[in-house]
């Protein structure tokens, strides 16, 4: 499995997850809405689920999750396991279309996003914290996925890009030959 | 589109159980995670510099627009607080040595003899539930995990991870930390900390700005202006509302122009009176009576920590709002004792034997933080096993 991810199209997703990285520590720590940071990676994972389903949302996720807790510091884990989820939730929605218009996807990348972000206090309480669930939740939450849902339209192509993913080619059945 | 298959669904359980396994081994600590770590900080540390130069413009564009009515109530604030030091600025020229010696004083003396590190805040938590900040230096400065972090108002956290030329530096607002502390009365005269504590300047800058404040009203109490001298003539108990500035374990210093081993207005020969102003320095330590041991804890972003596992025994001392937060110190504690903390705002009693619980305001601003100082103290406990 290890070397199917080497040599897939994760290799795609590792430099654009490094300069993601680099903007959520850097520009998006600056801009914030409410008090609230907007979590650009997260968007990444969501939106790779809602482009290319439930298998590669989870890849994308576990990358740059990794990515994610090597850089800030935390358990490894602590964030790539909500990441992971949320690409998984994303692609799970995704089923239900099998091309998804772009307000489709954004609405995916949103669920997935908000999915995501739910998830890491409930980590963080498996590993140990006290009390992670902050009041303040019911306002990270929503302002987290729409946020995610505003960057999908240039998300959604990005991880396509990243996972490779090309659009399905509807095909007509070939004819019948005729006697 | 992709479909739902077994196979797929086989692929996402096998990369959460992965996380788990990564997870584990993680918190039980592990090297080869811990050098993996160390040089993907490495490897990001150019691309973050260059963001970091490109997304400047835009962040402070960012800003600009969205915090002007911010600057402009700080700047007002700052403008009256920079009137009033002016206001103070003569007499506190004419009294430079005792300024001096009383900056001396006003060090934290919890920490003399303890080696500290000056750092810079380079970064700031990039989730919305930690309460942590990068500094500058790491393990090249002799920065380890553990160490208390301070600015000159008091403690601002602990370091929870190193590298080489970084560290992690969790706020005390962290719902995870967790500092021994003891509760001591507050002086007489103490009302807390006041709006202007100013945090978040340079270490000069603070200098400046605290010896300046304090000279003036030192001696506006006590030489010149002798309208707030306490009744008993006790220099701690004068009424000096901006008293709570000081760190807890700051001692006072007062002016005595008429000691009587210097007597001023003293007549000449001639019968002409000569003023002389000969002042002598009485330094005076508050009582600080130690109420109670407990465990400050934080509350996350927003919320000021709290001191939980009190015990309220009226005959002894009651715990009160005013009263004054120190770290404890102690065998295994991480930070040494005697660095001010914060004060009480707030007493929220509980049925059962859990005790009150306390608030605290912490004197450091920790939303607004330049440059700090790490203790490099090592504790007893671990003093000993080396």
């Amino acid at each position: 499995m290890l070397a199917a991810i080497w040599q897939g199209p994760v290799i795609r997703l590792i430099p654009v997850g490094m300069l993601l990285l680099a903007l959520q520590r850097s520009l998006f720590v600056e801009i914030t809405i409410a008090g609230v940071t907007i979590q650009v990676v997260l968007a990444l994972a969501a939106a790779a689920g809602a482009a290319g389903g439930s298998e590669r949302g989870a890849m994308a996720g576990f990358v740059l999750g990794v990515m994610y807790d090597m850089l800030e510091g935390l358990p490894i884990g602590s964030t790539a396991i909500p990441m992971t989820i949320a690409g998984t939730v994303a692609g799970f929605l995704a089923i239900i279309v099998a091309e998804p218009h772009w307000w489709l996807a954004m609405l995916f990348t949103m669920m997935g996003a908000a999915v995501g972000e739910v998830m890491v206090p409930v980590t963080r309480l498996f590993i140990g914290a006290s009390d992670p669930f902050e009041p303040r939740l019911t306002l990270i939450v929503p302002v987290v996925a729409i946020a995610a849902g505003v960057l999908s339209p240039l998300f959604v192509p990005l991880a396509r890009w990243c996972l490779r993913i090309r659009s399905a080619e509807w095909v007509a059945p070939p004819r019948e030959p005729t006697l | 589109m992709a479909i739902y298959t077994v196979g797929r669904r086989r692929v996402i359980v096998a990369l959460l159980l992965t996380l788990v396994l990564l997870l584990t081994l993680d918190l039980r600590g592990n090297p080869v995670l811990d050098r993996v770590r160390d040089g993907f900080a490495r490897a990001m540390a150019p691309i973050e510099s260059a963001t970091d130069v490109i997304t400047t413009p835009v962040s402070r564009a960012w800003n600009g627009v969205t915090q002007y009515d911010d600057l402009e109530r700080e700047n007002e604030a700052l403008q009256d607080q920079l009137d009033r030091l002016i206001g103070t600025q003569a007499t506190a020229r004419l009294s430079v040595e005792e300024a001096a010696e009383l900056k001396a004083l006003l060090s934290l003396n919890s920490l003399a003899g303890i080696p500290t590190e000056v750092a810079k805040v380079v970064g700031a938590s990039s989730n919305n539930l930690d309460q942590i900040i990068e500094i500058d230096i790491g393990r090249t400065r002799g920065v380890r995990v553990g160490m208390p972090v301070v600015n000159q108002a008091g403690l601002i956290g602990k370091i929870t991870s190193v590298t080489d030329n970084t560290a992690k530096v969790m706020l005390i607002t962290d719902s995870r930390y967790v500092v021994p502390v003891r509760v001591q009365a507050a002086p007489a005269a103490d009302l807390g900390p006041t709006d202007t504590r100013p945090s978040g300047r340079t270490n000069e800058e603070l200098e400046d700005l605290v010896a300046t404040t304090l000279v003036t009203d030192v001696l506006a109490s006590e030489s010149s202006l002798p309208q707030n001298d306490g009744a008993n003539g006790d220099p701690a108990s004068v009424d000096d509302p901006t008293s709570g500035d000081l760190p807890v374990n700051a001692t006072s210093t007062t002016l005595d122009p008429n000691d009587g081993e210097s007597p001023a207005g003293a007549l000449p020969v001639d019968g002409e009176v000569i003023e002389t102003t000969t002042t002598t320095t009485t330094t005076t330590v508050p009582n600080l009576t130690a109420k109670e041991f407990g465990a400050l804890e934080g509350r996350g972003r927003g919320l000021i920590p709290q001191i939980r596992f009190l015990q309220d025994n009226p005959s002894l001392a009651v715990l009160q709002e005013g009263d004054l937060v120190v770290t404890a110190g102690g065998f295994d504690s991480l930070a040494p004792p005697d660095i001010p903390i914060g004060v009480a705002v707030n007493r929220a009693d509980r049925s059962g034997p859990g005790g009150p619980l306390l608030d605290v305001q912490p004197y450091a601003d920790v939303t607004r933080l330049n440059f700090l100082r790490v203790v490099l103290y090592t504790p007893l406990s671990e003093v000993e096993r080396e």
